[in-house]
């Protein structure tokens, strides 16, 4: 840095190359990517040999195929289900933590949260010894009298893929919630107390109404991410838990036929966007945003 | 939030406490386990051991996908961190184009990772480059740049524009504004950020699984033993990463939230 002159036209040739960075960076590793892989879900395979001529032949197979369009829905009706579980965990849990004063209500959040960062794996798996048949939840419902004897109702199945994902997923779910819930102004909660609202109706007409943003965003993160998983599925869903995650996964593997798989991408991919939009449409109203 | 009668108090914390158990039960499993043996759903707790950590100590298989995981970690926290510092700084006070490239960064963060894997895969393929570590850094660092560019822009456009403006009033060239006003200003963005995408880096499993090659790390090697089960040690070295990432998140929330608090409050 000794002649201004020289740290000038330094600092012009590194402008120039954080401006071509800025854009090549997120345009060759994101873009061009998602982009060949629209591409690919027009080709074909042919006898292990992927075929580069586009065709409609794989939206074609999903649409008329009669496994595909029962698989992608009822895995919508499981990651919608699973938003469900969650967010009527995470409700109560996130408005419990609103009701605490400083230090503590943080803390606590803390430790709501702090799972997340936990092994996702080793959590599947510990997840499926507790579901299992001589997991923790039998012992506890047959010792409680609800079951006679140890059931195989929650492991290797649907009901399987269901309660581990929520579990999985609550925390995604607390804190958007816990952040609508924090934003809304002290005083319009005193006004319907003066006004002589009970705690119901001020919860009913001032509460829930302003926290619905949040709770919009948690189901759109908890849907998404729940839709998009295959590792879980594949773990605890045995061979009745089929879901769109592991027929799209299984493309890349077994089935080996990377078109159709990018075209059922593209069919994920158009749900998780119309969720990701639904949940921003909705996170963002009435003034709140999460 | 107003006082609340008290049956509703009791029966919130009833769920709070409910939904921790349900988020702690599948952590504390492992745990146990690491100390006790157990058999066919039972706990022997008459007798603790320590001897699963021995075995892992020997465990050659499992240290290697650990020393991998590190070291495409620290990668993945390098790259990320300074192309997400240096997409913050660019995008930051520029109105044209930001906002379509800033939705491009967030992409693989949104979309599901099966998605932006699979993509990664197919164009890997179509570069003619092979799988191996190489790819899967990549991979982790378009994962994370998201979280790096939002938390430094975020420190951006919170840190006040008279400090950059005395900076240049007192004489300072641009190199030294930047060096001396801004960037200590972001650096603990930048270690929030930094420690923020190491742990994602670290348990990212759905990407890593898809674009890896022949070397794996620590959840693509533990995600290929469990089809199988686990032996003791496994759980041993469970234990000791809850740990570690407790220390990690404490760490994060240092770097982050004491700053983001007071901007608030402001």
């Amino acid at each position: 840095m000794s002649g201004a002159g020289s740290t000038d036209s330094a600092e012009r040739l590194l402008s120039r190359l954080v401006t071509m960075l800025a854009f090549a960076l997120p345009v060759i590793f994101v873009l061009v990517p998602l982009a060949i892989f629209l591409v690919y879900s027009f080709f074909s395979v042919d006898q292990g040999t992927i075929v580069h001529v586009p065709t409609l032949g794989n939206y074609a197979r999903f649409f008329t195929d009669p496994i595909f369009l029962p698989v992608f829905w009822n895995t919508i009706v499981l990651c919608v289900s699973v938003a469900v579980i969650c967010i009527l965990l995470a409700y109560p849990a996130a408005y419990f933590l609103t009701t605490l004063k400083g230090r503590w209500r943080y803390a606590l959040l803390m430790l709501l949260l702090v799972p997340l960062l936990m092994s996702y794996v080793i959590k599947i798996y510990a997840i499926r010894s507790i579901l299992g048949l001589n997991g923790f939840l039998n012992k506890a419902l047959v010792a409680l009298g609800i079951l006679d004897q140890p059931s195989t109702l929650f492991v290797f199945n649907m009901n399987a893929i269901l309660l581990t994902l929520s579990l999985l997923l609550i925390p995604f779910a607390i804190l958007p919630i816990f952040l609508s819930l924090e934003r809304i102004p002290q005083t319009l909660l005193r006004a319907s107390d003066d006004l002589g609202a009970s705690g119901l109706q001020t919860f009913l007409r001032i509460t829930l109404p302003l926290s619905m943003p949040g709770v919009a965003s948690a189901a759109s993160f908890v849907f998404v991410l729940a839709i998009g998983d295959f590792l879980t599925p594949q773990m605890v869903g045995g061979i009745s838990g089929f879901t769109f995650g592991r027929i799209l996964y299984s493309q890349f593997g077994t089935a080996y036929n990377w078109p159709f798989g990018a075209a059922l991408s593209v069919a994920l991919a158009i749900v998780v966007i119309a969720a990701i939009l639904v949940g921003e449409r909705f996170g963002r109203s009435r003034g709140t945003s999460v | 939030m107003i006082a609340l009668p008290r049956p509703s108090t009791i029966f919130l914390a009833a769920i709070t406490a409910l939904v921790a158990v349900l988020l702690y039960s599948p952590l504390f499993v492992p745990i146990v386990s690491s100390f006790f043996t157990i058999s066919h759903g039972n706990v022997d707790w008459s007798s603790p051991t320590l001897s699963t950590y021995v075995t892992l100590a020997g465990n050659h298989e499992i240290l290697a996908a650990l020393r991998t995981t590190l070291i495409v970690g620290l990668c993945t926290v390098v790259l990320s961190v300074i192309s997400g510092t240096l997409l913050a700084l660019y995008y930051h006070g520029r109105r044209s184009g930001r906002s379509y490239l800033q939705f491009i960064i967030f992409l693989p963060f949104l979309m599901p990772p099966v998605i932006s894997g699979l993509a990664l895969l197919i164009f890997f393929r179509e570069i003619g480059l092979e799988r191996s570590l190489l790819t899967v850094v990549i991979g982790h660092t378009v994962f994370v740049l998201a979280i790096v560019y939002r938390t430094v822009l975020m420190r951006l456009q919170s840190m006040s524009r008279t400090l950059v403006e005395a900076s240049y009033d007192l004489g300072a060239t641009g190199w030294q504004t930047f060096w001396r006003i801004i960037l200590p200003n972001l650096s603990s963005a930048m270690i929030g950020g930094a420690i923020l995408a190491f742990a994602l880096s670290f348990d990212e499993t759905m990407i890593t699984i898809l674009v890896t090659g022949t070397q794996s790390t620590l959840p693509v090697r533990l995600w290929a033993m469990m089809r199988l089960g686990f032996s003791p040690d496994i759980n041993a070295l469970v234990a000791l990463i809850l740990m570690f990432t407790v220390l990690l998140c404490v760490l994060a929330a240092r770097f982050l939230i004491p700053r983001q608090m007071a901007t608030e409050r402001n």
